[in-house]
């Protein structure tokens, strides 16, 4: 089965993406060995470099619109449940506008997975300070320095609900696949941050090679995740939560079929 | 007989639910019967009414002046003082300063039988049912339709209502049975059916009014899957993921949660994503009167997004015709893979009207959908026609919001561009021929001028234009807009400040179209649109 599309990657050398998406390539192989026909694995992406994503693989795909990924995914599971839901979104993309959704998103626990592409910065509108960029983040809308704290995606998907939430890094391939695999595997929300360098607007491949520490603990404790989640001097990376729960789109009412001359007669 | 009866209180006092209820009492004895509702945007208190209009004639509107008035609060007889011409029933609890009262210990039956004074409403109706000539039992058998088992209390305070009534009173009139039961339905209770008729899998809504019993109707009776997201934004984006996945979606809400959906219109678009929007106007802008009727949303949902793509808008013209034009918009909007609206108004989605449906002039329309495929799916497979081949997962189908080749890949290529472009546009002409040969407006009636309008105004339109002697010309279709000849004067009747219809009929034709217009919240009535035709004449 052939993954490449024709689509030229346009992204910039030496590009966090890349790893991500070699990553990805590698996940959708060792499914389509599973047995997994690689139609019924339906990707979609929002705005930004990450977006493009949709266009460098040959499954279904949807290129949305900035930060709508999981209410799109979410309509597709429940319109086939057969489908896997596999969401890539950016740290703008996903925390600044479209926050609400992956919110209620995890709060459902809907089954569907969202990787989110961590740049720390909006790149493809040529670099400002984005949810998760540092105080003090010199970015072009925020020349002096940013003057708000990062939020923590990790931390927030916990409190939120999420029944899988982990850390990944761009700069490891064979553990990131390890992480979409078992974060696309699991029954219900899944989140997976995914560190990404970007070479232009915001270089951190020497920041994270030096701090990454890949860790092997998992908890289905929540408070227990948010402890392992927590980043310091040094930064985890792996599977912090991993719990089970009720999905939404099995609990969700089903349409019962009716005629339509019993519903007028209701009236 | 032309009967046309009020009853007012306070929220809360089952206003609403007891001119539905008197709707359907008439509707027992094979009247034809319109039922409007006013109502405050509040929960306890304030005023409510609800205006139930029998008439052996087919009304799509309720009369200015009422034959009836039934009181439940003495601060809501001023209100409604200066359009009763009939008599008041009233509840002893207070007294109503007109000539011919009949007052009922509504307060006082409802305690002794140890209930919540909401049942006060079972307690006037039953009186009514007696002063109106109509036995107990066409009530209590309303009752029982609508509440099955919870239907004890109203069915004991209506005996008690009748029989207090019957030992005071004579009846006021006698109200025969002149042919049998047909349902009484709000507007929105037909959009959902034509939805569902047309082939509705799923429902996504934020509640907003007046669309919401959209949603509260579909989650009840499980006719779709239906789901209250985040907001409007989230709705219409599960709604795209849904038809994406191949289940015909549709979405419902006003003009602010419109609003918040453009951007995914643009998407549903660019994309060729079929979704159904069911856009309730009420009086804007803003906030605005948020319980009360308006058609000011037209040029909003006629060009509501960035960018250039076909859209099909169309506006019901009866309580009736919103389940037939639903059911066509869903497949309109799958034959041409392009987002639909239907543009309704408080007044036709929450007013209730005796309907005749024949469910089989609508069915789904299957269009052929793919759902394998070798390689990439070619999509958007540029055609002479403009609508490519539909493809749905397992197919390796890719959409995208991006200008995109004919496999739904990205491009900024020129030539690719302006292909893709121009396939998206062609479908408008499809469109047109297709809903030339529909019903794009409706015309009744003869006479040298022609009264033109859209939406609910239609039904006060077609009585009084009727009556008078004018043509009667309702628009279904808004975009494309098909125009009838038009010949002699034209008056335009809308609820908005500008005449919005007018101004496109102006554009369109080059005649000078009169209006006449009301902003205040208020639909037309037949009456009242008389007097304001002898003005403009």
């Amino acid at each position: 089965m052939k993954l490449e599309t024709h689509a030229r990657n346009t992204w910039c050398p030496g590009c966090g993406n890349f790893g991500i998406l070699r990553a990805l390539k590698n996940t959708v192989a060792k499914l389509i060995d599973d047995g997994v026909d690689p139609g019924r694995m339906v990707v979609s992406s929002g705005i930004g470099c990450h977006g493009k994503i949709a266009d460098y693989v040959a499954v279904p795909s949807f290129h949305v619109i900035h930060g709508r990924v999981p209410p799109f995914l979410t309509g597709v599971k429940l319109a086939n449940p057969e489908l896997i839901t596999v969401g890539f979104a950016g740290d703008g993309d996903a925390l600044n506008e479209g926050m609400e959704h992956l919110i209620h998103s995890a709060k459902r626990n809907s089954d569907i997975t969202i990787f989110l592409h961590n740049n720390g910065v909006f790149s493809l509108t040529t670099g400002q300070a984005t949810s998760t960029s540092p105080r003090g983040f010199r970015g072009r809308s925020t020349p002096y320095g940013n003057p708000e704290d990062p939020l923590n995606p990790c931390a927030l998907m916990i409190v939120s609900g999420a029944t899988f939430v982990a850390r990944g890094y761009a700069g490891n391939v064979k553990k990131l696949e390890w992480v979409m695999y078992e974060a696309i595997k699991h029954r219900g929300f899944s989140f997976v941050e995914i560190l990404q360098p970007c070479v232009i607007f915001n270089n951190t491949w020497k920041l994270y090679n030096e701090k990454v520490d890949w860790i092997d603990e998992s908890s289905s404790d929540p408070e227990e995740a948010l402890k392992l989640s927590k980043i310091g001097d040094r930064i985890p990376a792996g599977i912090f939560l991993k719990k089970e729960k009720d999905v939404y789109e099995d609990v969700i009412e089903k349409p019962e079929k009716m005629d339509i001359s019993s519903f007028l007669d209701k009236f | 007989m032309d009967y046309n009866v009020c009853i007012a209180g306070a929220a809360g006092d089952g206003v609403r639910g007891g001119s539905v209820i008197l709707g359907r009492v008439f509707s027992s004895l094979g009247y034809d019967v319109f039922v409007y509702q006013e109502y405050q945007s509040l929960i306890r208190g304030g005023h409510n009414a609800g205006v139930v209009r029998a008439s052996e004639k087919k009304v799509h509107s309720h009369r200015f002046e009422y034959d009836a008035f039934i009181c439940m609060r003495d601060y809501v007889f001023e209100i409604h003082k200066k359009r009763i011409k009939g008599f008041v029933l009233h509840d002893s609890a207070f007294e109503c300063d007109h000539p011919d009262t009949y007052s009922v210990p509504m307060t006082d039956m409802v305690k002794e039988r140890k209930l919540s004074p909401i049942f006060r409403n079972a307690v006037a109706l039953g009186a009514m049912c007696y002063l109106s000539g109509i036995s107990i039992e066409i009530l209590k058998d309303v009752f029982k339709r609508e509440y099955g088992k919870k239907a004890e209390p109203d069915l004991v305070l209506a005996d008690d209502g009748y029989r207090y009534a019957e030992e005071q009173y004579d009846p006021v009139r006698e109200i025969g049975k002149i042919g049998d039961r047909r349902p009484v339905m709000a507007g929105n209770d037909l959009i959902a059916g034509g939805l569902v008729q047309g082939g509705l899998e799923c429902y996504y809504a934020y509640p907003m009014t007046p669309s919401s019993s959209i949603l509260h109707l579909l989650a009840r009776q499980k006719l779709a899957i239906t789901v209250h997201p985040e907001s409007e934004i989230s709705a219409i984006m599960m709604a795209i993921g849904s038809a994406y996945a191949g289940k015909r979606s549709a979405v419902g809400t006003s003009g602010g949660g419109f609003a918040l959906m453009a951007e995914s219109v643009s998407l549903a678009g660019m994309a060729e994503v079929p979704v159904v929007i069911v856009e309730a106007q009420r009086s804007g802008p803003s906030t605005g009167m948020a319980t009360y009727t308006a058609q000011q949303d037209l040029y909003f949902v006629l060009y509501p997004a960035h960018g250039e793509f076909p859209l099909i808008v169309a506006s019901p013209l009866t309580v009736e015709d919103a389940f037939y034009l639903s059911g066509e918009l869903l497949n309109l909007a799958w034959k041409f893979q392009t987002p639909a609206i239907l543009l309704t108004d408080k007044h036709l989605s929450e007013s209730y009207e005796t309907v005749s449906i024949e469910p089989d002039r609508v069915h789904k329309e299957e269009p052929e959908i793919v759902a394998m495929s070798d390689g990439i799916f070619k999509r958007y497979e540029v055609t002479e026609s403009g609508v490519s081949p539909m493809a749905v997962p397992p197919a390796i189908v890719k959409a995208n919001s991006n200008e995109h080749d004919e496999y739904g890949i990205t491009t900024d290529d020129a030539e690719i561009a302006e292909r893709m472009y121009s396939k998206r546009m062609r479908k408008e002409t499809g469109i047109r021929k297709t809903i030339e040969k529909l019903e794009p407006y409706r015309i009744e009636g003869d006479g040298d001028t022609t009264l033109i309008t859209w939406g609910s105004t239609y039904g006060a339109v077609v009585e009084a234009g009727i009556e008078s002697g004018f043509k009667v010309v309702g628009i279904r279709y808004l975009r494309p807009l098909i125009l009838p000849e038009l010949e002699g004067d034209v008056i335009s009747i809308e609820c908005n400040y500008s005449g919005l219809l007018a101004n496109l009929i102006e554009k369109e034709t080059g005649k000078e179209v009169k209006r006449i217009l009301r902003w205040d919240g208020r639909p037309f009535t037949p009456d009242e649109l008389k007097r304001k035709m002898e003005e403009i004449q």
